[in-house]
């Protein structure tokens, strides 16, 4: 049953329950009303016609015949009793069995009202009649029509009605039902049309070809449906194309992945692994599966799960670390932050999504590099055994000459004072030169060992000061061979640093005697300042400077400022590389700036204490070992 | 009498360091000279040297062997090693302090360096 024909119903059933009982009121009161009109009509005619048959009875005084005349009135449909009042207001005769109530008795004698409602106990409604007889001289006729009659026709009739309304109301309910069957049978048609519609079925179609409302909603949905199925086709096909687009793309960034020389490993900010690549599956002799969803701490160690936690701490930063493959190999992970590119997270904690990790099969790279190490260093020492004979036999030859053959040639002979001056001189070239190979040996032992990462590093605590002190001993026959002044500068409450005190030592020695060495007057400036969460040391000279063109290379290797003058200081042209190598490895900073002709500033900066970045890249040992080897 | 080994497979540094020592020879003091761990090992033993320049790289039983087993030996023990060396680097000045050597000379080395040393031990041990 639809919805709206039970509003319907309800709504006609209130109706027809209304107007029933409207109905039946004014039918009711109406039909009471006639009833009891025809009633009286009836009794006074029956009354009138007994007072006037009976005058003469009763004159004569012959109850008993008005007593047969009364007794066949009561044949008479409606009629009840009958009595008769004398002029005495006896009662002379009645129709009342067995005798008169009392009700009656009461009433007997009230001539004023022509009818009156009487009610008798156990007997029911009566109307009373009254007639006089001949004016009331005579007597008084009462006759007693019965109210119950009235009541039994009055229900008969209003049952007849109800029935009949009902009927009615069952007839009109049909009607409405089929009615709004009509109305609702195309309403219901088109909910389930545009319910197949809303679930995207555009085969579906709807039956309806009326012209009025109905029709032309039906109408205007095939249409709207029509349009959509159009839309939905169109969009599918678009949805289509960029899903093969997207697939294809992936296809594709996934075939890269998949056939990278290196191995990735990409990790959620927990360090679980959530990708990897078949190279990084051969690197360490481990399938996929067993990789997959596990902490990257279980798998690959905590050194690359701290790399994950730095490279999440710090987003724009890429970390590096060493790892241990599978079959002896070692490989250099690198690992940087993913991170989301959006404006609402501001914190970088929030937009970090992983990490992704590359790790590189560097086996070869470091067998070369120890090769070359081996090399470096074998020809190190291959070349000083010769050149300690070199020198060791040239400073013997000098010291004989100078004790034992010059003082016995004649010192008066001007060619013999040129020719031993001669020999002094060329003996000291080959003295100092001697000396500059062998600087030049160390040199290239060092920076090879520094690159390689094989050297053992001394951390401890320092005062900048101190290694400031010691350098400056360590230069001081250099200054006071030129006799330039020495000036320095140190801001108070210096905080303390970490680092490698030898190494920082051979730093500013380097520093020092290169401001020397390219200083012919003026003097030497050292100062040591504290900026944000570094010591900043500067040398600043008084000397030729350095051309702008070559400022860019002086602490590349072999690059010296000198090559570009004429008079040339000497060096290896090691000792910057050097001193950036030591510097960076501290996690600082080394520069030059130059005036030409005015002098050159050499600084560095070198983290304090609690800014100590954690060691990163280069393989390095990071321990504090106080003593040193005393021999 | 006071006494010097010095043990080097390099004759060129042999001769050189006897020629370094030439003055301290005149002096009388005697200097011998051994190729090898193990030739050096059996002088030391015999002779009692007051110094032994000891190189590192030595055929049959290298420097830093020789001088632990000098070093462990209680009736050799006060014997002054120096140790030649000519790599100059840290792990060979670590290994030589471990073995026990006494001082540590860089090749190339010059002759005041040596003479200076000689002199302070011989002139110490001689008092």
């Amino acid at each position: 049953m639809s919805k709206l024909f039970k509003r319907t119903l309800i709504i006609m059933i209130v109706l027809f329950a209304i107007i029933a009982m409207t109905t039946a009121v004014s039918t009711g009161w109406n039909l009471y009303n006639d009833l009891i009109a025809e009633y009286k009509s009836k009794g006074s005619a029956i009354a009138r016609s007994i007072a006037s048959s009976s005058v003469e009875t009763l004159l004569n005084r012959e109850p008993s015949t008005v007593q047969a005349m009364i007794d066949q009135f009561t044949e008479i449909l409606g009629v009840s009793y009958v009595f008769v009042v004398d002029n005495q207001g006896e009662i002379i005769s009645h129709t009342f069995v067995p005798m008169i109530p009392r009700e009656i008795i009461q009433i007997k004698n009230s001539t004023l009202d022509t009818s009156r409602d009487v009610s008798i106990e156990g007997k029911g409604e009566f109307i009373d009649i009254s007639f006089p007889i001949v004016e009331g001289t005579v007597g008084v006729v009462h006759v007693g029509m019965d109210k119950g009659i009235i009541f039994s026709q009055l229900r008969a009739g209003m049952f007849r009605q109800l029935s009949l309304l009902t009927i009615i109301f069952i007839i009109s309910v049909v009607f409405a039902y089929m009615f709004v069957n009509k109305i609702s049978q195309p309403l219901n048609k088109l909910t389930d049309y545009s319910r197949k519609l809303a679930s995207h079925d555009f085969t579906a179609t709807v039956d309806i070809k009326s012209q009025d409302e109905i029709g032309m909603l039906a109408e205007t949905m095939k249409s709207m449906a029509m349009d959509l199925s159009e839309v939905f086709e169109r969009y599918e096909l678009a949805l289509k194309d960029a899903i093969v687009e997207l697939q294809d793309t992936l296809a594709y960034l996934t075939a890269v992945i998949d056939n990278m020389a290196d191995g990735l490993l990409v990790t959620d900010t927990d360090g679980i692994i959530n990708h990897v690549n078949p190279a990084l599956s051969l690197m360490f002799h481990m399938r996929e599966a067993d990789m997959i969803g596990k902490n990257c701490r279980d798998i690959f160690g905590i050194e690359l799960f701290e790399l994950v936690e730095k490279s999440r701490k710090h987003p724009d930063e890429a970390f590096t670390t060493g790892i241990k493959l599978a079959g002896g190999k070692f490989g250099q992970a690198v690992a940087t932050g993913i991170h989301k590119d959006s404006l609402e997270a501001e914190d970088v904690h929030e937009k970090g999504i992983g990490s992704v990790i590359l790790i590189r099969d560097i086996t070869a790279e470091k067998e070369i590099d120890q090769m070359k190490t081996d090399f470096i260093s074998t020809v190190s020492h291959e070349l000083r055994t010769p050149l300690t004979s070199v020198l060791g036999f040239t400073e013997i030859i000098e010291k004989r000459l100078e004790e034992n053959i010059f003082p016995l040639l004649k010192p008066m002979d001007q060619g013999v004072i040129a020719t031993i001056k001669r020999i002094r001189n060329n003996i000291k070239i080959i003295l100092s030169e001697g000396e500059r190979l062998t600087a030049l040996i160390n040199d290239v032992l060092d920076i090879s060992k520094l690159e390689a990462g094989k050297v053992e590093w001394k951390m401890e605590r320092i005062q900048v000061q101190d290694l400031i002190e010691h350098a400056r001993f360590a230069t001081s026959s250099l200054f006071e061979q030129k006799k330039l002044e020495f000036r320095q500068y140190m801001e108070p409450g210096l905080p303390e640093i970490i680092g490698d005190r030898g190494r920082l030592i051979q730093v500013l020695i380097n520093l020092f005697s290169n401001a020397v060495k390219f200083t012919e007057q003026g003097h030497i400036l050292c100062q040591a300042t504290k900026s944000d969460n570094e010591v900043v040391v500067s040398i600043a000279d008084t000397g030729f400077g350095i051309m702008e063109g070559d400022l860019s290379s002086v602490f590349e290797k072999f690059k010296q400022a000198g090559d570009t003058l004429t008079d040339k200081p000497r060096g290896t042209g090691l000792g910057l590389p050097i001193c950036r190598q030591i510097i960076e490895y501290h996690g600082g900073k080394i520069w030059a700036e130059s005036q030409p002709e005015k002098g050159s500033i050499f600084s560095f900066s070198l983290p304090v204490l609690s800014a100590l970045p954690p060691t990163k890249g280069k393989a390095g040992f990071l321990h504090y070992e106080e003593s040193e080897i005393q021999l | 009498m006071q006494k010097i080994l010095i043990v080097d497979d390099d004759p060129l540094i042999r001769l050189l360091l006897e020629e370094i020592l030439t003055d301290f020879n005149a002096k009388g003091i005697q200097i011998s000279t051994a190729d090898n761990g193990l030739t050096a090992l059996e002088l030391i033993k015999r002779e009692e040297p007051d110094i032994i320049f000891l190189d590192v790289m030595l055929p049959q039983m290298d420097g830093f062997e020789v001088c632990s087993i000098i070093k462990n030996d209680l009736s050799l023990k006060h014997l002054y090693i120096i140790m030649l060396t000519a790599k100059g680097q840290e792990i060979d000045k670590k290994k030589a302090h471990e073995y026990g050597a006494d001082y540590y000379i860089t090749k190339p080395f010059t002759i005041q360096d040596v003479i200076r040393k000689v002199s302070e031990v011989l002139g110490a041990s001689s008092q």
